[in-house]
């Protein structure tokens, strides 16, 4: 049998204490790490598939529509769909209603 | 009992917001001081009745509330025929603290959000109209009376809705909405009509012990459920939600989330506690789930491509529904089964917890989505970014409340969400992967927001965030940790006795 009460199988407080625990020994390796190391704030230039990173600052930022844009694309036969489906057209609404409250209806009654 | 102000608390919870509503434009007559200073006494004072009330709940019980009565606790007599009543138990419990909470935000929010707005005599005044009809909503055990308070909700929140009435965006949301809401309210009436014309009572209880299943019952039954799904924004009836959300002044958002989560509190009442006996609950419990993926699902599939803020959040928000309505369908359809004591009562734990969750943190997100829109001007994801370099408390609220919406742990929305997988996997191993599935898309889109809007370049802003909206954020996010530290508690002392309260064991 499959124990589902909540405080047997769910502390939030010793997942905390763990995640101390484990930030802790990080820190250790950390500590253990190259004390050389010059910490500076350049990094390196960004890799943008070999092209010129842009010199405006602002360029590098990716916008809205294009973050997960390969994943959208590839579910483009399921999302354009469900787009189009949202009209922003108030009757497309009341339609719904309607449809939804035949169908649960009938539902209700063969039941 | 004994008469006293414990036992009169549901009444003022509803008669505070009210009187309040019509003393703000009044005070607004005077000065803009006195209008806020009025307002915040309103909310405060609904706050303290609201927990007088759960102290009574938890302490001594719950009781009927007749109106009119000599002894207003004295429970169901013959007079409740023609009376108005009340129901103080932990059910509404639960709903009046998720409205409270969300208000109380919500409201505070709103003292540095619209300082610079005209017209705040009536923005209060709707405001406190929007907080009695929703308490009335989750506390009325009258179906009239529902009616009446489910109308006053629907006015006043097309109002807040149109506030900002020089966008033509503003207005068609407002209309849209108001639509929708007469729609709902007339076919409400029309199927409260029909319990009149067969059993001649309109009482909860008295309904209850009346219905037989005719056919006429289905049909009510059937009308009830749909409008307060549509309402609480189910899919497919959802598509009025993220207009409304978006176009909505920022502080408002939340507030007009937490009225269809009162509607699902109704909803939720009606289905255990007055329509169960009359109708196969594993059929009301099938469409219960079957809306909810469809909700959880859709909802997380258009927020994906969404690049404005708030209308993001607002799809957010619809598939969180979603989890609510699987997982108290999953209790209602085992009811009367062995496996409700197994895994039904758990999901009905996880699905009512969720409800509590998803008020708080969903303001607290809505109320970090209006902070920006506040500093940045803009609602467009593809001209934000940077703003963590200016912003460093909203960073930290948005974090709060993003990975609670996405069920990371040790946030409070991952105990909800745990306790719903867990109970939903043993009646169908689909609806918990899809669950899951859903939980990562959502995480991913917070990780989207916070990309965009908070990361990256700083792009320069001009205005800095008022120090009641840091307030309003922090007191939310206080709710959220805590209910993230003591989950087990508020389980067992808030979401229990709500079940209980529904008429079923937990």
């Amino acid at each position: 049998m499959i124990d589902i009460v909540l405080q047997d199988i769910w502390s939030p407080i010793i997942f905390i204490l763990v995640g101390i625990l484990v930030s802790l020994i990080a820190y250790m390796f950390y500590l253990m790490g190259n004390p050389d190391y010059k910490r500076t704030k350049y990094k390196g230039d960004p890799f943008i598939s070999g092209n010129r990173p842009p010199t405006d600052l602002k360029e590098l930022h990716v916008g809205g529509d294009n973050v997960y844009w390969g994943f959208t694309r590839a579910l483009r036969k399921y999302l354009d769909p469900l787009v189009e489906g949202h009209t922003g057209i108030v009757n497309d609404y009341v339609y719904w209603f309607v449809v939804t409250l035949a169908v649960v209806l009938v539902f209700l009654y063969i039941m | 009992m004994n008469v006293d102000l414990l036992t009169q608390s549901p009444v003022f919870v509803l008669a505070i917001p009210l009187l309040f509503a019509f003393l703000t434009p009044l005070a607004n007559k005077v000065s803009k001081e006195l209008r806020n200073a009025v307002f915040l006494i309103g909310l405060l004072l609904t706050t303290l009745f609201v927990s007088l009330m759960a102290y009574e709940v938890y302490t001594m019980g719950s009781w009927i509330y007749v109106f009119g009565a000599e002894q207003p606790t004295t429970g169901l007599t013959t007079q409740s025929f023609f009376r108005i009543t009340f129901l103080a138990d932990g059910f509404s419990v639960l709903a009046a603290l998720t409205i409270i909470i969300t208000a109380l935000g919500a409201g505070i929010y709103s003292f540095g959000h619209m300082k610079e707005s005209n017209g705040l005599g009536k923005f209060y005044t709707l405001f406190l109209l929007t907080l009695a009809g929703v308490n009335g909503m989750v506390l009325t055990s009258d179906l009239f009376n529902l009616f009446v308070w489910f109308e006053v909700t629907s006015i006043a929140s097309c109002g807040l809705i149109a506030y900002h009435n020089d966008r033509g965006e503003s207005v068609e949301a407002a209309l849209k909405y108001m639509i929708i809401s007469v729609i709902a309210g007339l076919l409400l009436l029309f199927s409260i009509g029909f319990f009149y014309g067969e059993y001649g009572v309109l009482n909860y209880f008295l309904i209850r012990d009346s219905m037989t299943g005719s056919l006429i019952d289905i049909l009510a039954i059937g009308m009830v459920m749909v409008i307060l799904a549509m309402k609480a924004s189910s899919v497919p009836m959802h598509m009025w939600a993220p207009d409304a959300y978006s176009e909505a002044p920022e502080p408002i958002t939340p507030f007009i989330a937490i009225t269809s989560l009162g509607s699902l509190f109704v909803l939720f009442r009606l289905l255990f506690f007055v329509f169960r006996g009359a109708v196969e609950t594993s059929a009301i419990g099938s469409i219960l789930i079957i809306l909810g993926v469809l909700s959880m699902f859709i909802g997380v599939s258009m927020a994906l491509k969404q690049s404005d803020l708030k209308r993001l959040i607002a799809y957010l928000s619809v598939s969180q529904i979603g989890y609510m309505m699987m997982a108290v369908g999953v209790g209602l359809a085992t009811l009367g089964t062995g496996d409700y004591g197994i895994f039904g009562a758990r999901a009905m734990e996880g699905g009512l917890f969720h409800m509590i969750n998803d008020g708080v943190y969903k303001a607290l997100l809505f109320l970090s989505a209006g902070g920006i829109v506040y500093v940045a001007d803009t609602r467009d994801l593809n001209k934000l970014g940077g703003l963590a370099h200016h912003m460093p408390y909203t960073t930290f609220f948005f974090i709060i409340g993003g990975l609670s919406i996405a069920g990371i742990p040790p946030l409070s929305g991952f105990s909800s969400k745990l306790l719903i997988y867990k109970s939903v996997y043993l009646y169908n191993p689909v609806l918990a992967i899809i669950a899951l599935v859903v939980s990562i898309v959502t995480l991913a889109l917070i990780g989207k927001i916070f990309f965009n809007a908070f990361l990256g370049p700083d792009q320069g802003v001009g205005k800095k965030i008022p120090r009641s909206m840091i307030l309003a954020m922090s007191i939310l996010t206080i709710v959220v940790v805590l209910f993230s530290l003591f989950p087990n508690y508020v389980v067992a002392e808030i979401v229990v006795p709500a079940i209980e309260g529904l008429g079923v064991g937990a």
